[in-house]
């Protein structure tokens, strides 16, 4: 049994290494070959046999992969029902995935464990999205008539509220960001007065934005999206009466508090009327002040240079309003 | 010519495949038989079941549609931002969402691809010392952005959860959803105006 043990390794070792080393092969092993044991571990193409010490078990063939008796119109919604690891025997495509080794070819789809790990979309052909979407459609809703257009919605749905979910696999199933709430209004679409509006803009400070005319509430601080969307309604709706209160201390609003520019009561008009009363003083005599000054308020270039310095400090210097100034200073000084 | 089932001292794996076997028999013959392989049901019992018995067998029964008089809240945009590190899965599913939407009559508004973000890291090679061999590892997230414009809340809902549940693993979604509202009936006045008369009335209660 030693002798055949030998030989039996000397042909595996031959045969692998591909080489013809003969001579050189049984020296080795003839030296080696006196540590043999009695009974032989291995089998007839020198691997190892698995050690369950019991008559082995017959290894059985597997039959005829599915594939081949698929018909051509089946319908593969059976064959995949719902989401399942990639069956070579059950998909009866010719796929091919793999790094090509030793300039050849990708592995075929027989025990390719590349197309296992990847996920598939075997259930969700069109024909099975069509057969899933008939069954879903009796609990859609259709979106209603009168809100189609952009227009239509802004007006009666002036309210926008912005929330995130999050779908994710991981230690844990929570987002902290899936609790913040935004909450956007356009403050022409609520009901407010002039000093109701001004108030408003001044209470929300840079949460208003003053080219899209909206206001944005960003709530985060409750636990629950849902609390976070009552306490932003709640927000919107103390700042809304607040907003409408005159308080005693609103009068003492100084010009400097003002929103906008006024040229009614400022340096600009004391000393254009001033001028204009020094100019008019010297050609002829003295006046009642008050009554000069009305009627030099009425003057149409008085009237034109106050729409231009007005434009310019609330707009700011472009050359249009330059240009007005200027036009209305030369009509001033009869330039 | 159906087999019985033996059941002698084996192990599971060997009732499993007398099982399978038998099962296999049956198809053979064309028996309606073992409920837990439908795939086998379609193609023998066609001429009994209806087409949406798949469906059927994996909702068990069917949910029954529940209307009730709360409002439906109407979404001027629903947009679902999928993460994922092979592209490949997220076109496949890019595909499958579009088509899900349509079937059920969404419009969709966009439907686009975020550039991806890949996050570099260079590590050292060995567990000590060896300073000037690194190892560079990189981690790449593509995006893809499906926009839905004007949609119900049940509808989203419906979506959403069709959608989730198909996710294939190794993806993220991201939901945000933009609903519009009415103004609340106490903005619509100041109350202001209603506050004199409370306290006319709680005068003339005292008197």
């Amino acid at each position: 049994m030693s002798a055949s043990t030998m030989c039996t390794t000397a042909l595996s070792f031959t045969r692998t290494s591909g080489h013809c080393l003969t001579n050189y092969a049984l020296n080795v092993l003839g030296r080696r070959a006196t540590y043999s044991t009695a009974l032989s571990t291995t089998n007839a193409k020198g691997f190892p046999d698995r050690s369950n010490r019991g008559p082995r078990r017959p290894r059985r063939e597997s039959g005829e992969p599915r594939t081949e008796k698929m018909p051509e119109a089946q319908d593969w919604t059976a064959v995949y029902p719902s989401a399942a690891a990639f069956k070579p025997s059950a998909v009866p495509l010719p796929v091919r995935m793999g790094y090509p080794v030793n300039r050849g070819v990708p592995p075929e789809k027989k025990g390719n464990l590349e197309l296992i790990k990847i996920p598939n979309f075997l259930h969700l052909t069109p024909a099975a999205i069509k057969k899933h979407c008939e069954a879903l459609k009796p609990f859609c809703t259709e979106w209603p008539v009168g809100v189609d257009s952009e227009a239509a919605s802004e007006k009666h749905f002036p309210i926008q509220v912005e929330s995130k979910e999050f779908v994710s696999a991981g230690s844990s199933l929570r987002n902290p960001k899936a609790r913040v709430v935004t909450l956007q209004v356009k403050l022409s679409s609520l009901n407010l007065d002039d000093h109701a509006r001004r108030k408003m803009i001044k209470l929300v400070g840079n949460r208003y934005c003053i080219e899209t005319d909206t206001l944005t509430i960003v709530t985060d601080c409750c636990p629950l999206r849902q609390q976070n969307y009552d306490y932003a309604m709640y927000l919107l709706t103390v700042l809304y009466h607040e907003s409408w209160k005159t308080e005693a201390w609103e009068a003492e609003k100084t010009r400097e508090d003002m929103e906008e520019y006024h040229w009614e009561g400022s340096p600009s008009q004391k000393n254009v009327l001033d001028m204009l009363q020094r100019m008019r003083a010297t050609s002829e005599g003295e006046e009642d002040p008050s009554a000069v000054r009305q009627e030099l308020l009425g003057r149409p270039e008085v009237q034109e240079y106050r729409d231009s310095v007005t434009r310019l400090k609330n707009e700011g210097e472009t050359e249009e309003t330059m240009l007005q100034y200027r036009e209305a200073v030369k009509k001033l000084l009869n330039i | 010519m159906a087999a019985p089932i033996i059941m002698l001292g084996r192990n599971a794996g060997a009732v499993a495949r007398t099982i399978f076997r038998t099962s296999r028999a049956l198809h053979q013959v064309g028996i309606c038989g073992l409920y837990d392989r439908p795939a086998i049901f379609s193609q023998s019992c066609r001429l009994l079941l209806p087409a949406t018995f798949h469906i059927a067998s994996i909702l068990r029964n069917a949910p029954a549609i529940t209307v009730t008089d709360e409002p439906d809240a109407l979404y001027q945009k629903v947009e679902v931002l999928v993460k994922g590190h092979d592209k490949a899965v997220l076109d496949s599913y890019e595909f499958f969402a579009t088509m899900a939407a349509k079937e059920l009559g969404i419009g969709l508004s966009k439907v686009y691809e975020p550039p991806k973000h890949i996050e570099r890291l260079t590590l050292l090679k060995s567990v000590h010392i060896f300073k000037k061999h690194r190892v560079q590892y990189e981690m790449r997230t593509h995006f893809r952005c499906i926009e839905l414009s004007r949609i119900t809340g049940s509808t989203a809902q419906v979506y959403l959860e069709y959608i989730q549940r198909n996710l294939p693993e190794g993806v993220a979604m991201e939901v945000t959803k933009t609903a519009i509202e009415k103004v609340p009936e106490h903005i619509q006045k100041p109350m202001w105006d209603e506050v004199p008369t409370k306290e006319q009335e709680q005068e003339q209660a005292s008197q």
